[in-house]
This record gives structure tokens, C-alpha cells and sequence, in this order.
């Protein structure tokens, strides 16, 4: 459930950059990265959980605006084959910064001690559980439950979903629809981010830690369906579970089940499991 | 050259051309014959860190041509090459090591068996196309990376050690030594670029060239267009499985990391940096590539950061490589 959780917490951030904009975005392991490592950082100063969890998101957020207007907006403006460029161009920041990190803080592994009120555990059904696992599950689903009610129910939402339908007319009802994207690439991004601050106390903080999570990610938004929150929600369950159980039962599959997974899915519904049917992505 | 192309003749033949401007015959001969002399008597001019490094770029060249294939030609962008490299490399080494095969029949089954296994995942990869194509290459290279850590009887996440170069002693030389290792790789490389240029020049790279150019179209002109996918993913894989063979060759040695994908990455960068649709532009961009990453481990450790910068800026500002730009430059001048 954990896994599932903060696998969510990442996909959601890659369905709005991916799903509803359009932008293979390989760099979202490397905000998972900087928000891992600022938090950290901010952490370290203050001693506070809290803070770093309320702090950490910013990095990735303001470099995720930037990256989306200054470099990536001008490329796909530029008339480029835009998926395919983005997509490398993304894949060097991912490297990039799991190498900028390295040069900076080692290759050591760091970790930010969870704050003591979620440090117990709790008889839950007969079983002792972490209160911190369900701390993340909590906010997964706070987080899921948030986003779906902005996409669906507010202008910011509304405006967001008629820019991907519909670029020009939005532009000419006088929206800055620019601007509008690399906010909502930098929210992506800083989701990315939090995630990173909320693993921190359970899984350790590492330089190249977002590379091998975000094939993990994409695999999610590709099998929830491109750009659907929900599909997404559904589908990080369905690969943090099968990940989960392929390294209980069948820890020689653990690193390939959930691959299989994917192909499987795409092979039988290139579309995702809860993707609409004639969405052309 | 230009004859034909002005006659229409020529139209939908890939662009494939040995130099990246149209030149006389005499000056393409100026051109060409000091380069293949030069590149035949490299060894005994250069040192011998020089001849390993040309063994590197060759390797790497192969590599990058296989991918070429598929993405320059086909048009069909994947990250998941490495995943064949790596079975060239690991499919000699159970060959020799494990079954005690002799070289001369592990290669080939090697290489018809990553045709086999090319041409079953190429048949899932191929029918999803753009970023799901990147993506589902991506996936199937990860579980043959994740199966190579975790299976024992290739020694997991070591490697394999122990892989041998061709006996080459009916010549009365050894392979082991560099010199004759890197005529060895040359011929080798020459040979897969002889094989690519005959493929792209037949009927069968310009239905690829028109599948990139306008799929639809070669749909309805009645061309199988899923079988043609299929053979080019597989002549690909091919190609990457004899640089990965080479590979494992030159450091005796292969492991799971030859099937990363950082290794992917790196092979469409070399492709990238290359450009223009140049018979030995993949060698260029592999030249470019291993030198810069030489030139990186001399002066820093950090590899992956300017690795990623160094990727980033190719993508951003060289999109139509260094003989792309350098045509232009040309061409903007006559």
C-alpha cells in the first residue's frame, strides 16, 4: 500500500505533465531527486519534519516552471518533433541532476527521521501497522481526492482542460496559456517532489534514487490511461500490489514483474486498463 | 548523384549518401581513399591508447547503427536497444563459457537468436508507436536487465568474465593483441556497413523510409507495413547484438550494465550528434561521443552530470547533428 502511495503521489504529477500535456517528462525522477534532497536539506536546519515537507516541494516546483517556459515551451514552439526531443532532452536532466547531486552531497545514503507523532504503530484488524505507512496512504488519498475535485470542479481546472482540447481559443479568450503550463508542469514537478520528502523516513535518499522510480512511474500513467487521474489512482494500486507481491512470492520476478505488467497491458489495450477508447494521446 | 535526383528518379530512395554534399567522383575518391588508407594504417602510427580508443569508437559506431536503422530509417525512436546489445554480449558468453561452443558457432546462433527473440518483441513494440514505442522498448529492456541481475547461471549482477576473442592463429597472429584485435573489430565493422548500406539502398529500406515518411500511405499502397516494422526491429537488433558481441570481446568481460538504459540513452545521443542520413554518420557521432566521454573521465569523476548536460545541449541546439549542421552551413553558401 505504501509503495502504491507514494507511486501515486508520483504519477500524479506525471499525469498532468504527460497524461494531460503531452510532454514525455523522463526528468520527473530527477524532481523526486531535489525534492528528496532539499527536504533534507531543510531538515537538517530545522529539525523539522514539517517544515521539509512543506519547503521541499518548492525546488522542483521552480525548476519545473523554468524548464517548462524557458526551455521546453520554446522547443516545442519551435516547431520540433516535440514528443521525441522533449523526451531526450528530459532523459539528460534526469542525469544530469542524479550527477549534480552526487557531486554535491556524495554518494552516500541520507534519510530524515519521521516526526515523533507518527512514529508508533497501531493495532489495525488484529495487525500492528506503522502509523507512518498510513500517514502516507492518508495523504495519497487526501492528495488524489484534492486533485480531482480542482480538475473537475474549478475554473483553474476548467481553463486547464480547454488549453489541452484546444490551445488557440483559449489563448484568444485572453489566457496566458504559457504561463498557465509551466505552473501546472512546476505542480507536477513539486508533487513529484513531496513524494520525495514523504519517502524520505522509510525508504533511503540516494543520488540516482529517481532513475529507477520513474520507469516505475510511467508505467503507472501508461496503465492507468493517459491523463486520467483516476485510471492512475486504480493503477498505482495495481503496481505497487504487484510489485509488492512479486517480491514476497516470487523474488525472482521482483524486478521484472511489473515490466511484464506493462507489456501486457499495452499489447492488449495500448489505450491504458481505464483509459478512454479513441483518446488520441 | 545529382543526375538522378534531378530525373525524379531517385525520389523515394532513402537519402543515403556517402558524404553529406553531392561532390564529383574525383573528389569524393580525394576524399575517401586517404581516409580508408588512414583508417587501415592507423596501428602502426598511433599509440597504443590511440588504437584502443578506435576500437571503442568502432564498436560503439556499430552500436549506434543499429540504431539508425530503426530510428533514422524507420523512424521508430527506442530506448530499450542496450537490451540487445547485452544479449549479443551474454549470448556468446553462455555460448563459449557455459555450453563450451566454439566461437565460430556460438556468433551465429547468437545472432539468430536475438533475430528470433528481436522478432517476437518487435511484433508486441511495433504495434504502438511515438512515445508508446519508447516506452514498451524501454519496459522489455528493463526485465532483461532485471532477468540478467537476478539469474544465477549468468553470475547475476558480476558478469561474466572469461569471453574469448576469435582464434586468428591459421594468419599467425593473436587476437589478443590490440593491434590485430582492432583490424579484427574493423573488418567486422566494415562488414555490418556493407550489410546496412545494401539493406537502406534495396526495395526494402525504402518501404522504411516511406513507413517514417508517411505510414498511412504505404498502408494503402498495399505494403505489409507491420511485417516491414518487424524486419527492420530485428536487422537492428542484430546489428546491436554484433557490437555487443564485439564488445564483450574487447573487455572479455559482459554484465547487466551493458543493458541499462543509460546504455540505450547513449546509443540514440550518438545517433543524434551524427544527424544527417549518412552511411557512416553513426561512426561520426560514436567518434564525437567516446572521445568527449574520454575527455570528461580525465578531468572529473562526476560523468553522469555532464553526461546528462552534454545530452541535453545535443538535443537542445544540435538537433540536425554535426553533419547536419555542417551541411547546412555548406549548402547555405552556394
Amino acid at each position: 500500500m505504501q509503495l502504491s502511495m507514494l507511486v501515486f503521489l508520483l504519477a500524479v504529477g506525471l499525469t498532468l505533465i504527460f497524461g494531460l500535456m503531452n510532454i514525455l517528462n523522463l526528468a520527473h525522477g530527477a524532481f523526486f531527486t531535489m525534492g528528496a534532497y532539499f527536504g533534507l536539506v531543510v531538515a537538517n536546519k530545522t529539525g523539522s519534519f514539517w517544515l521539509a515537507l512543506l519547503i521541499g516541494p518548492l525546488l522542483p516546483f521552480g525548476v519545473g516552471f523554468v524548464l517548462q517556459f524557458f526551455v521546453l515551451q520554446p522547443l516545442a514552439q519551435r516547431g520540433r518533433s516535440t514528443h521525441l526531443d522533449l523526451a531526450l532532452l528530459t532523459f539528460g536532466l534526469l542525469f544530469a541532476t542524479a550527477g549534480a547531486v552526487e557531486y554535491i552531497y556524495g554518494s552516500a545514503f541520507h534519510s530524515i527521521a519521521a516526526p515523533d507523532v507518527l512514529k508508533g504503530r497501531i493495532a489495525l484488524l488484529g495487525i500492528e501497522y506503522p502509523l507512518y505507512r498510513l500517514f502516507i496512504i492518508a495523504v495519497g488519498i487526501a492528495i488524489a481526492l484534492a486533485l480531482v475535485l480542482v480538475i473537475d470542479r474549478t475554473l483553474v481546472g476548467a481553463t486547464l482542460r480547454a488549453g489541452v482540447d484546444n490551445r488557440e481559443m483559449v489563448t484568444a479568450l485572453g489566457i496566458n496559456i504559457n504561463v498557465l503550463f509551466a505552473l501546472v508542469f512546476g505542480f507536477g514537478s513539486a508533487l513529484a517532489g513531496f513524494a520525495g520528502v514523504v519517502s524520505a523516513p522509510v525508504m533511503s535518499i540516494y543520488s540516482s534514487m529517481g532513475i529507477g522510480i520513474v520507469v516505475t512511474t510511467f508505467v503507472v500513467v501508461v496503465v492507468g490511461g493517459l491523463g486520467n487521474l483516476k485510471g492512475s489512482f486504480y493503477a498505482s494500486l495495481i503496481v505497487g500490489m504487484t510489485d509488492t507481491f512479486a517480491q514476497a512470492f516470487l523474488p525472482e520476478a521482483e524486478l521484472f514483474a511489473v515490466y511484464a505488467l506493462l507489456i501486457v497491458v499495452m499489447s492488449f489495450r495500448p489505450q491504458g486498463l481505464f483509459g478512454a477508447v479513441g483518446r488520441v494521446a | 548523384m545529382s543526375t538522378e535526383a534531378a530525373s525524379g528518379k531517385n525520389e523515394l530512395r532513402p537519402a543515403l549518401k556517402l558524404l553529406p554534399i553531392p561532390v564529383s567522383r574525383r573528389a569524393r575518391a580525394i576524399l575517401l581513399v586517404p581516409l580508408a588508407v588512414g583508417v587501415c594504417a592507423l596501428p602502426s602510427f598511433v599509440s597504443a591508447y590511440a588504437v584502443t580508443l578506435a576500437v571503442e569508437v568502432m564498436i560503439a559506431g556499430v552500436f549506434a547503427s543499429g540504431i539508425n536503422l530503426l530510428t533514422g530509417y524507420t523512424g521508430l525512436v527506442s530506448l530499450g536497444q542496450a537490451m540487445f546489445l547485452g544479449l549479443g554480449g551474454y549470448g556468446i558468453a553462455i555460448g563459449t563459457a557455459l555450453l563450451g561452443w566454439p566461437l565460430w558457432v556460438s556468433a551465429p546462433v547468437t545472432l539468430v537468436m536475438v533475430a528470433a527473440i528481436a522478432a517476437a518483441i518487435g511484433a508486441i513494440c511495433t504495434r504502438t508507436r511515438g512515445v508508446e514505442f519508447l516506452l514498451i522498448t524501454l519496459a522489455f529492456s528493463q526485465m532483461f536487465y532485471g532477468a540478467a541481475i537476478k539469474l544465477r547461471w549468468t553470475n547475476g549482477s558480476d558478469g561474466m568474465t572469461g569471453i574469448p576473442r576469435p582464434d586468428l592463429s591459421l594468419l599467425g597472429v593473436s587476437a589478443d593483441s590490440p593491434a590485430t584485435f582492432y583490424y579484427y573489430v574493423l573488418a567486422v565493422s566494415a562488414l555490418a556497413l556493407l550489410l546496412l548500406w545494401r539493406i537502406v539502398n534495396s526495395p526494402f529500406g525504402s518501404i522504411l523510409v516511406g513507413i517514417r515518411e508517411n505510414e498511412r500511405r504505404m498502408m494503402s499502397m498495399g505494403y505489409a507495413v507491420a511485417n516491414y516494422k518487424i524486419g527492420s526491429f530485428a536487422l537492428a537488433a542484430m546489428v546491436c547484438a554484433v557490437a555487443g558481441i564485439l564488445q564483450s570481446q574487447y573487455t572479455y568481460f559482459v554484465s547487466p550494465d551493458s543493458m541499462s538504459w543509460q546504455m540505450s540513452g547513449e546509443g540514440v545521443l550518438m545517433v543524434i550528434i551524427g544527424g544527417a542520413n549518412v552511411i557512416f554518420v553513426p561512426f561520426v557521432g560514436a567518434a564525437i561521443f567516446v572521445l568527449v566521454k574520454q575527455a570528461l573521465s580525465l578531468i572529473t569523476d562526476e560523468y553522469n552530470l555532464f553526461f546528462g548536460i552534454f545530452f541535453m545541449l545535443v538535443v537542445a541546439f544540435f538537433r540536425g547533428g554535426v553533419l547536419g549542421t555542417v551541411t547546412n552551413l555548406i549548402e547555405n553558401r552556394r
